[in-house]
């Protein structure tokens, strides 16, 4: 017996509020899903674009300030990274080079092109591509190793309602996912920001951190229930990851297959296919102003209608071990 | 004193098989024992007085709380032990144990540091610092016990707590019950197989069969028998002992070779039967008055049932 074995005692402390049971649910998840190296290299090569996009603020400022050796230095990147026709994923990009050089722009005018454009890519390219692996990583165990292990009686015969169960692990997801999406675009805009030189440029980019938050919330939403759902359809946690991928993965395949022959005007259902795609085009259309909105509401509709049905899935399958 | 648990016509359907019906019943604080057959509603039972499932119908009190719209006070004061092998996977034994404080809504590092006291009065060594995946099954029998009393609950629902575990955890397991109950006032639902442990920790006794409750009363009460007897073990001429024993008045008959069952009381007959003894230098080894087994109340309300059915 150890020497400082008290025996049972009563307690008698105060208690926490019950509505914030969830938040011990998601600190679980987060901090299994920390344990990984994978996820902690994943986490840091996240970071790198927003790095670069806060060098090319940077050089931007400087461009603008005295042009010179940084204003070569700027050209040559934002061509590098940011312009073209159409990229090999078939996703139009902003020509960002003729818009910034189109005459008449001052240069709070050009500045929020930049960072919009900047924005854009992190949405769009760098952010999308780690997302799937990470996601990938940390969604299959979350609810199907409860389920394997009948964790749920010990979850549900505590003060914790389903709701506020399903909250927490998709808090889970949704704290990795903003620390690759909505962090990064926000350190962006900060960095942006102190780096000007005047701070009229808060009011002339007052709209930007808006529309990281919707872009943002529009992709970890939806990609979080799709991830939920997967892990609860399944007591194996390799076959909720195979799904998750599948499904990006197909997609991809299947758009890339079915759009180039398909007629200008009528794509929208098949663009529809890969949720790749969906996201960027909706990112595309919050944060570029030249985006062509055609389509957008039936993507809307179809991140919606996904988040609805995932989430009324997980919900049923949590209820249903209690139903035995 | 107030009843712990009242439930009056309570009756639950899975599709179209009735688990539990019209099930009228009132536990005292204490411990109970919760026996029944497989398949007798034990299982469902304790998920209604979780909130786990709906009833149909029906209404009762738990802990003085309505069922069904009091779930989250209610589970603040239950601790649940399952039956299954139910775990948190990736955690260790403390962490699992701080958790499950957590649930229960005992602030963070409160949870800690009773986790480790609770473990310590389990008797859990540095194993609480292991994954909970790596653990023995009497190891995670233990761990699922602290987790059902870290929060310091009213009542404690153990669902199979001495499975798995061996004589001497099984003892100590039953100990810490006790102590619970008899220390800190704890009421007990022992939901077992193990006739032998009701027997020694339950003042209480429910067996339900089929769906309904057969017997509710007091372990004492239930154990008493109609007709007392004693039955006499002996050394020596016990066929010269049973004749004087019936030309003094009392009716002795043979039980088996040596032995005598003699109706009534152990305290009235003592005398007669020691003087007798004596008198045909028999030597008595053992007087075991009669009781009725828990088993074989057991056996009787289940056998009661099957014929009913049949």
């Amino acid at each position: 017996m150890p020497i400082h074995n008290l025996g049972y005692r009563e307690w008698k402390g105060e208690l926490e509020p019950s509505s914030t049971r969830w938040t011990v649910v998601a600190e679980i998840g987060i901090r299994r899903a920390w344990r990984s190296s994978w996820l902690r290299r994943m986490m840091f090569f996240a970071w790198v674009p927003a790095v670069v996009m806060g060098f090319m603020i940077f050089l931007f400022e400087q461009a603008e300030k005295d042009g010179g050796a940084a204003g070569v230095m700027f050209t040559n990147l934002s061509r590098a990274f940011l312009q073209g026709e159409r990229s090999a994923e078939g996703m139009p990009r902003l020509d960002l080079s003729e818009l910034l050089a189109s005459g008449g722009k001052s240069v709070a005018e050009r500045r929020h092109l930049f960072w919009s454009a900047l924005l854009l890519n992190l949405f769009r390219r760098s952010q999308p591509l780690i997302l799937i692996p990470i996601i990938g990583l940390i969604a299959p165990p979350l609810i199907s190793q409860d389920i394997r292990s009948r964790a749920f009686l010990l979850y549900f015969s505590r003060p914790l309602t389903k709701i506020q169960y399903i909250l927490g692990k998709a808090a889970t997801i949704i704290v990795y996912l903003s620390m690759i999406t909505l962090f990064p675009a926000l350190l962006l805009y900060f960095v942006g920001v102190l780096l000007s030189p005047e701070l009229t440029v808060l009011t002339a980019t007052w709209d930007l951190p808006l529309r990281i938050f919707l872009v943002s919330a529009i992709i970890v939403i939806p990609s979080t229930s799709l991830a939920l759902m997967l892990s609860a359809l399944t007591t194996e946690s390799r076959y909720a990851s195979f799904g998750w991928f599948a499904i990006w993965i197909f997609g991809f395949l299947t758009y890339s297959s079915v759009v180039p022959f398909s007629r200008p005007g009528d794509s929208s259902i098949a663009e529809c296919v890969s949720l790749f795609h969906v996201f960027s085009d909706v990112a595309g259309w919050l944060l570029d102003p030249h985006f062509a909105t055609t389509g957008v509401e039936t993507r809307l509709i179809l991140l919606g209608v996904l988040t609805a049905v995932s989430l009324a899935v997980v919900y049923r399958r949590v209820s249903a071990p209690m139903k035995i | 004193m107030s009843a712990l648990i009242e439930l009056t016509s309570l009756t639950k359907d899975y599709g179209n098989f009735r688990a539990l019906d019209d099930v009228n019943l009132t536990v005292q604080p204490g411990i109970t024992g919760l026996l029944g057959p497989n398949g007798a509603g034990k299982s469902t039972l304790i998920k209604v007085l979780l909130g786990l499932v709906g009833i149909n119908q029906g209404s009762g009190h738990v802990l003085g709380f309505p069922l069904g719209t009091s779930i989250a006070q209610i589970r603040t004061q239950i601790g649940y032990m399952p039956e299954d092998d139910c775990y948190i996977h990736g955690l260790s034994g403390i962490d699992s144990i701080q958790v499950a404080a957590r649930l229960s809504r005992i602030p963070a590092t409160e949870a800690l540091r009773r986790g480790h006291e609770i473990l310590d009065f389990c008797g859990a060594g540095q194993e609480r610092y292991r994954l909970v995946e790596t653990y023995s099954t009497g190891m995670r029998q233990k761990l699922r016990f602290a987790m059902a009393i870290v929060h310091d609950p009213k009542l404690l629902i153990l669902d199979e707590p001495t499975s798995g575990l061996d004589p001497e955890e099984r003892e100590a397991m039953l100990n810490r019950i006790r102590v619970l109950a008899r220390d800190f006032h704890k009421s007990v639902i022992l939901c077992t197989h193990i006739l032998p442990d009701v027997q020694t920790v339950c003042q209480y006794v429910v067996i339900l069969a089929a769906g309904s409750v057969r017997v509710s009363d007091s372990l004492e009460t239930l154990c008493r028998v109609r007709d007392p007897s004693v039955t006499v073990s002996v050394t020596g001429d016990a066929q010269r002992l049973q004749t004087l024993l019936q030309s003094r008045g009392v009716r002795a008959e043979a039980a088996a070779p040596f032995q005598l069952r003699v109706p009534g009381e152990a305290g009235q007959l003592n005398a007669v039967l020691w003087s007798a003894a004596e008198e045909t230098n028999c030597v008595i080894r053992g007087l075991t008055p009669s009781r009725n087994s828990l088993e074989q109340i057991f056996l009787d309300a289940v056998r009661e049932v099957h014929r009913a059915d049949s």
